[in-house]
């Protein structure tokens, strides 16, 4: 029981359900289902050039999550952060992406500190690459890692396996080729962060409609040297239709057997009695009546 | 215009050559032919049509993973005492863990004086019990007699045996009353029948059996041995996942199978538990204030 | 048959006006054999906070006590109580750390967390993980095991916002009593919890027993 222990020795994975879960997968079939981002997650590199607007890059990702054919999530949040000045689209299994992004921004974290500046993109690339690449692809985390450092607008893709990309416009996910079909026919260099923003939206887009892993909303997160900014629900195409009529059911509908209400307000009953508020052998405890006040009937006036 | 029709028309079957009009007659009634024989069934058009069927469905239960889910999961029951045959079956269908219905009617009334219960694949039982019902009635018509139990469950198995191993998915009892009497027999898609007092057939009748062998004997009365068949279905309607929701009642007599009653299983099973509670209390009380235990 | 569905069982949590509600059925099967009719999934943390374990009855167990215990040195630590939103990270990381063999369950929370001067005014939260912990935190409902898809069809007609408690105990028990109607490996009884800030309802209902 070493992990439970009050300082855990064991940091990392615990194997220990490994061996017992084959042995049920292959007796009863199916293994356990988690939670994938069907996902559509897209980045690229604006600005410089005649643009007038300084060099950045613009990330994108829809909202859906799913559990099989379900959709679990209609709004999750699948760009990450890694530090002020990098986030990162997560797509693939959803526990690994939220957990490998968080332990290498705590690490970031921890190196910009030992190292007393900045980290720089290629760093967060590189450890995430060299974790991934560990887990020899069983950390299903399929990222585009974006941001700006003391070289300039990065962008990367990571893949699960521990391959990486670096490229002006990235796509990934299920809906990658929704996105990337937008890209391909729309990118260019130099855009201004007007269009690099409308075009990032235009390729989620053609993910969310598409893409059936895809769907819900656009989010869209824009960093500069000055700075990120983080459109949370910068599109809300796919708004649920207000219902006319409520399905609210006549109280005492269910039929119940038993009941159990379980007071949570501590109400007390104070009691005054006789001789410095102390119990005394052979004086009963009466309540002082409402209204009686301090030297009352029976009780001591304590404000003498 | 009579040759635009011509050539327009969907040609029938029969009319080229020498036309016979029966042929054409029987288009309506699917894969019957002139004789009212099955003139064939399709089978996958692969070499091997079980491993086919079994891939593809979970009716031979050997991969559960299968896409096409054919509802099953089921109790029926029947059995033979002194005042005829009491049949009782549930009326829940699922596919996989989902209830696809709890009103599926699992006795097939093959004719007034025949029933067929229904469990494994509900498509194959309604089609051949449907189709059993029809050779009965030219039986009756060739002889000028009903036919006997024995001899209407024996074309059912005969037939059956014929697609043994094609996917064909039956467990299922033909009750009736002949001239020997009350008649039981099981009849399977293996091509098994059996003739018997007492069968229970499906995913709940272990349970069944449980209750019936407890309270089941010759000289039950109607009341008793309809009451029988009730509690026997609550019980295996109440711990089967795949049995439940109402239970249907059937009495055969000598003058043919009377539908008694339709029950909510649920209902049923909250008045069992009343009646056990009072019970109990009466005989705590009994042993309270009645007669004094020895204790020895 | 999958392992999560081993045992049968689901649970639903729904956000209500300043209240919550969390029920589960009461199988406890052993494949298509009903086994249990008392078989509890849902559990308190403490007053104001309870979840749901339906999956795999064992793990249901060894999850249970596991969070027992590190709930308890949260508590004796920190000397107060675990908010919903720190417990569902505690939970989180709990199965995470089971990534390469988890536990089968689909846990689901549901609470207020007490008032405190930095958050005077705690907002209702219901939250679900996967199996290997996920966080999924919907403003309206969460719904996990066997039943999981008859629960959404459900739910997502039945449920609106701003239900007071006792609007909001019927619509979660119709909810529940409903979709396990539909489901073989659900039901046999259930029970819902309502919490509000300053009492907890806990009513065991009348179902279909088949």
């Amino acid at each position: 029981m070493a992990a439970t222990g009050v300082a855990p020795n064991n940091i990392g994975f615990d194997f220990s359900n490994y061996a017992r879960n084959e042995f049920l997968g292959a007796r009863l079939g199916a293994q356990a289902k988690t939670t994938s981002t069907g996902t559509t997650i897209v980045g690229l590199k604006y600005g410089g050039g005649d643009s007038g607007d300084e060099e950045g890059i613009c990330l994108g990702a829809d909202t859906r999550a799913t559990g099989g054919p379900i959709v679990a999530d209609k709004n999750c949040e699948k760009i990450h952060y890694l530090t002020p000045h990098i986030r990162c689209c997560g797509a693939g299994t959803a526990a690994d992406t939220e957990y490998v992004t968080n332990l290498i921004s705590s690490n970031l974290e921890l190196h910009s500190l030992s190292q007393g500046r900045q980290v720089r993109v290629v760093t967060a690339m590189t450890m995430l690459k060299q974790y991934l690449y560990r887990y020899q692809g069983h950390v299903g985390a399929y990222l585009v890692v974006g941001g700006v450092d003391s070289t300039g607008p990065q962008l990367f893709t990571v893949h699960a396996h521990g391959s990486t990309d670096k490229l002006p416009y990235v796509t990934m996910g299920s809906g990658s080729l929704a996105a990337m079909a937008v890209f391909e026919s729309a990118y260019k260099e130099h855009l201004t962060k007007a269009e690099a923003i409308a075009l990032v939206a235009r390729a989620i887009r053609a993910g969310v409609f598409n893409d059936l892993g895809s769907g819900s909303n656009v989010d869209v997160s824009v960093i500069t040297k000055a700075g990120t900014e983080t459109l949370r629900n910068y599109e809300t195409p796919n708004e649920r239709g207000i219902k006319s009529r409520d399905y609210k059911f006549r109280r005492g509908t269910t039929a119940w057997l038993k009941e159990n209400v379980r007071d949570l307000v501590v109400s007390e009953e104070v009691k005054v009695t006789m001789g410095a508020g102390k119990a005394q052998q052979g004086t009963t405890d009466r309540p002082v009546a409402v209204g009686a006040g301090p030297g009352g009937e029976e009780g001591m006036d304590l404000d003498a | 215009m009579d040759t635009l029709v011509a050539q327009l028309a969907p040609s029938r079957r029969g009319d080229e050559g020498s036309s016979s009009t029966a042929e054409w007659a029987n288009n309506g009634y699917g894969n019957l032919d002139a004789s009212g024989a099955v003139a064939g069934m399709d089978v996958p058009g692969v070499p091997d049509p079980l491993a086919f069927l079994s891939m593809h469905t979970d009716s031979m239960s050997t991969n559960p993973q299968a896409k096409i889910k054919l509802a099953h999961g089921t109790t029926t029951l029947a059995f033979r005492f002194k005042g005829g045959i009491i049949v009782a079956v549930d009326s829940r269908a699922t596919a996989g863990s989902y209830i696809a219905s709890g009103t599926v009617k699992k006795v097939i009334e093959i004719n007034p004086y025949l029933l067929g219960t229904m469990a494994g694949g509900a498509a194959d039982c309604q089609y051949w019990e449907t189709y059993l019902g029809m050779q009965c009635r030219l039986h009756e018509l060739r002889n000028k007699e009903r036919i006997s139990v024995a001899a209407a469950s024996k074309i059912l198995s005969n037939l059956v045996y014929q697609y043994k191993g094609m996917g064909l998915s039956m467990g299922t009892m033909i009750c009736g009353w002949d001239k020997t009497g009350p008649a039981l027999f099981y009849v399977d898609s293996d091509g098994q029948r059996l003739k018997g007092d007492l069968f229970s057939v499906g995913s709940g009748s272990t349970f069944a059996y449980g209750v019936l062998d407890q309270g089941y004997k010759w000289d039950l009365s109607d009341e008793e041995a309809q009451e029988l068949g009730r509690r026997s279905i609550v019980a295996a309607g109440h711990r089967d996942a795949y049995s439940g929701n109402t239970v249907n009642l059937f009495h055969v007599r000598e003058n043919g199978w009377e539908f008694i009653k339709n029950y909510d299983l649920s209902e049923l099973w909250y008045e069992y538990e009343e009646k056990k509670k009072a019970d109990l209390a009466a005989a705590s009380a009994a042993a309270a204030g009645g007669v004094p235990i020895d204790v020895e | 048959m999958s392992i999560q569905e081993y045992n049968g069982g689901s649970v639903v949590a729904m956000v209500g006006k300043d209240c919550v509600a969390i029920a589960c059925d009461l199988r406890l099967g052993n494949q298509a054999t009903g086994i249990a009719m008392n078989f509890e999934k849902v559990f308190p943390v403490n007053d104001t906070l309870y979840y749901g374990l339906p999956g795999l009855a064992t793990d249901v167990y060894t999850l249970r006590e596991q969070l027992r215990f590190r709930v308890n040195m949260y508590r004796m630590k920190e000397e107060r109580e675990i908010t919903p939103e720190t417990f569902t990270h505690l939970l989180s990381s709990t199965l995470y750390e089971k990534r390469f063999g988890p536990y089968f369950l689909e846990p689901v929370i549901a609470g207020i967390a007490p008032p405190t001067a930095a958050n005077p005014n705690p907002q209702p939260y219901v939250s679900t993980l996967d199996s290997i912990g996920c966080i999924t935190t919907p403003k309206d409902f969460a719904v996990a095991g066997t039943a999981t898809d008859k629960l959404y069809g459900a739910a997502e007609g039945l449920w609106e916002p701003d239900l007071e408690p006792e609007d909001l105990f019927e619509t979660i028990s119709q909810t529940l009593l409903n979709a396990v109607d539909r489901d073989a490996l659900s039901g046999w009884g259930a029970i819902v919890h309502v919490i509000t800030k300053d009492k907890v309802i806990t009513r065991t209902l009348r179902s279909r027993m088949d």
